[in-house]
């Protein structure tokens, strides 16, 4: 059996509406958060998980850290049911809401961890080292005694990873983890996440709807749609099978050269620069840069894959979400 | 067990920093409790009771200076309840019940002995049949911190409850408004329990609104002797254990059905 195996899981949760404006009386409405969701993941793999605000993402993340029960099928995490056997679960497990907090709005960080060190029984010298450790990926040195309230959103959010980590979990689940980090802290979280699962082993994860962090670090994404599992496999199929249009940008030694191009692509001139958007999977690279070739002496020429969000755009859009 | 110390440790380190919370609350306790006195100066200058004065008046100080072991929510809890931020705690291999039970000691604690001693310094400097009077006896005194103590465990134990409830209704408001009425007339807050009629004191200071500060003061002014003392610890302790093993029952019941609004 995989580490995690979910099986046909559902939860359903009961919104009450007004039928229309004037009316008294509110009714029960049932929404479908999650359909029937199956999926396994083994220890050690870095899975990013997306879909549509919406789609049931973070409803499964909570019922796999045991806070909420779901309303049929299973699920096991490392042999134990989340929900049921919710305290020796979640100590083996890591958590991060990105729009929540966890640590002490009114002490500073450093008190927040220590009371962390206790509540997970961490020995006094492998806590300190792991702060060592955590603190440099996420540049808290110079923040510990400081209130969280006094941080600006980018620090809080390092700070509230720095928790959830401090306990060393062997399964990480990061739920728009990325929310207010700046380039830097984006890239230095990346980089310690790919630390923490290569050094550790950890399993991860990953929601989110930063698309780049999900092609830097996820060699699988499963997507979620409607409370249901719409694509589950390596990160490069997926884009390759949405992956319509691509755009050459060319200039040629002489100006204003017409190369011979196959009917129905998007030209446009902008100035010295010839710009060619073309589906791949229609007119093969090769063909195009041939024609370009035979036309003139290329001087620049850049090739430009679609735009990953509008990539996963598009796919939404198809599996109609 | 170290874990539920360090909540404690953190919620009155956290508690101590309000120090404005604190100057505002005692100005204000002294403002009531100076208002309540005249007027039982005066109901005793026209209709004088069996009660002696100086007790009503040691009754009123020692209830306006516990005032915040009555009346305080953490607002901390309440908004993590209300926005979801309860999410993190349910992910943390302790008991919630117990872990919140020791935030809101922590709270009551550090915030009521906080306007506490220097209220009853001042009350003690004030002039004779306006301020407060020493205890009758060393056991009495004894007897009424201990119960006093108790007191604590048995208030927070009840907002654990509210606490309970809050999480079904989200808005504390209408549970707590509720609540405080009874808390207020039945802690003997507004009116002391000892000018109650003696057949509605026999019932009132059975009830746990009694056993929070009614009982400790009664001790501590002598208008219970100290051989009374084990039978009203007893009792304290009965409600304590109940009220805790019926906030325990609630917050079981409510990590089953517990649903994290928005995403």
């Amino acid at each position: 059996m995989s580490y995690i195996q979910v099986d046909h899981l559902q939860k359903n949760f009961w919104v009450r509406k007004k039928k229309d404006k004037r009316s008294l009386f509110r009714e029960k409405e049932k929404v479908e958060a999650l359909r029937d969701l199956s999926f396994q993941i083994e220890r050690g793999e870095l899975v990013g998980y997306i879909g549509p605000n919406g789609a049931g993402k973070s409803s499964t993340v909570k019922i796999l850290s045991g806070i909420l029960t779901p309303d049929g099928g299973s699920a096991t995490i490392g042999g134990l049911i989340p929900w049921e056997n919710r305290k020796e679960h979640v100590r083996r497990i890591g958590v991060v809401f990105g729009q929540r907090m966890q640590l002490w709005w009114d002490v500073p960080i450093l008190d927040s961890f220590s009371l962390l060190k206790d509540i997970y029984r961490i020995p006094d010298a492998a806590w300190k080292k792991r702060l060592d450790e955590l603190s440099g990926a996420l540049q808290l040195e110079d923040l510990m005694r400081t209130p969280l309230r006094l941080l600006s959103l980018g620090q809080r959010m390092r700070a509230e990873l720095c928790g959830s980590l401090l306990h060393q979990p062997e399964l990480l689940f990061l739920d728009e983890p990325s929310i207010g980090l700046d380039s830097i802290s984006k890239l230095a979280l990346r980089d310690f996440l790919r630390w923490e699962n290569r050094e550790h082993g950890t399993t991860i994860l990953l929601t989110t709807h930063d698309m780049e962090d999900i092609a830097a670090l996820c060699p699988r994404v499963m997507v979620l749609g409607h409370g249901r599992k719409l694509f589950d496999g390596e990160l490069s199929a997926l884009l390759a099978r949405y992956d319509t249009s691509r755009t050459v940008t060319v200039r040629f030694g002489e100006g204003n050269v017409q190369p011979a191009l196959p009917e129905g692509l998007s030209v446009s001139r902008e100035g010295d620069d010839l710009k060619i958007i073309y589906d791949p999977r229609k007119n093969p690279t090769a063909d195009i840069l041939a024609s370009l070739q035979q036309a003139g002496t290329l001087r620049e020429l850049t090739i430009q894959p679609q735009n990953i969000d509008h990539l996963i755009a598009d796919m939404y859009q198809e599996m109609a979400l | 067990m170290k874990s539920y110390w360090t909540v404690f440790r953190l919620r009155r380190k956290m508690e101590v920093q309000y120090r404005g919370a604190m100057l505002g609350g005692i100005i204000c306790q002294i403002f009531f409790g100076l208002i309540l006195i005249a007027l039982y100066r005066a109901l005793y200058e026209s209709k004088p009771q069996d009660l002696p004065l100086s007790h009503v008046v040691t009754y009123v100080w020692l209830q306006q200076a516990f005032f915040r072991m009555l009346l305080a929510s953490d607002p901390d809890l309440l908004d993590k309840i209300r926005t979801g931020g309860i999410a993190y705690d349910l992910c943390r291999p302790v008991s919630l019940y117990g872990f919140y039970y020791m935030r809101i000691l922590a709270q009551k604690l550090t915030g009521s002995l906080m306007r506490a001693v220097p209220m009853l310094i001042f009350a003690a400097f004030l002039p004779e049949g306006w301020g407060i009077t020493p205890p009758a006896s060393p056991a009495g005194f004894l007897l009424s911190l201990a119960a006093l103590l108790l007191g604590l465990l048995c208030v927070s134990a009840l907002e654990n409850i509210t606490m309970a409830f809050t999480m079904r209704t989200l808005d504390s408001r209408g549970v707590q408004a509720m609540l405080n009425l009874l808390m207020m007339t039945l802690s003997g807050n507004i009116l002391p329990l000892t000018l109650f009629p003696d057949s509605w004191q026999r019932i009132i200071t059975l009830l746990p609104y009694a056993q929070l500060l009614d009982a400790p003061i009664r001790l501590y002014t002598g208008d219970w002797a100290p051989q009374a003392g084990p039978r009203i610890l007893a009792l304290q302790l009965g409600w304590t254990g109940l009220l805790a093993a019926l906030g325990l029952f609630l917050w079981q019941r409510n990590q089953k059905h517990i649903i994290v609004q928005g995403g």
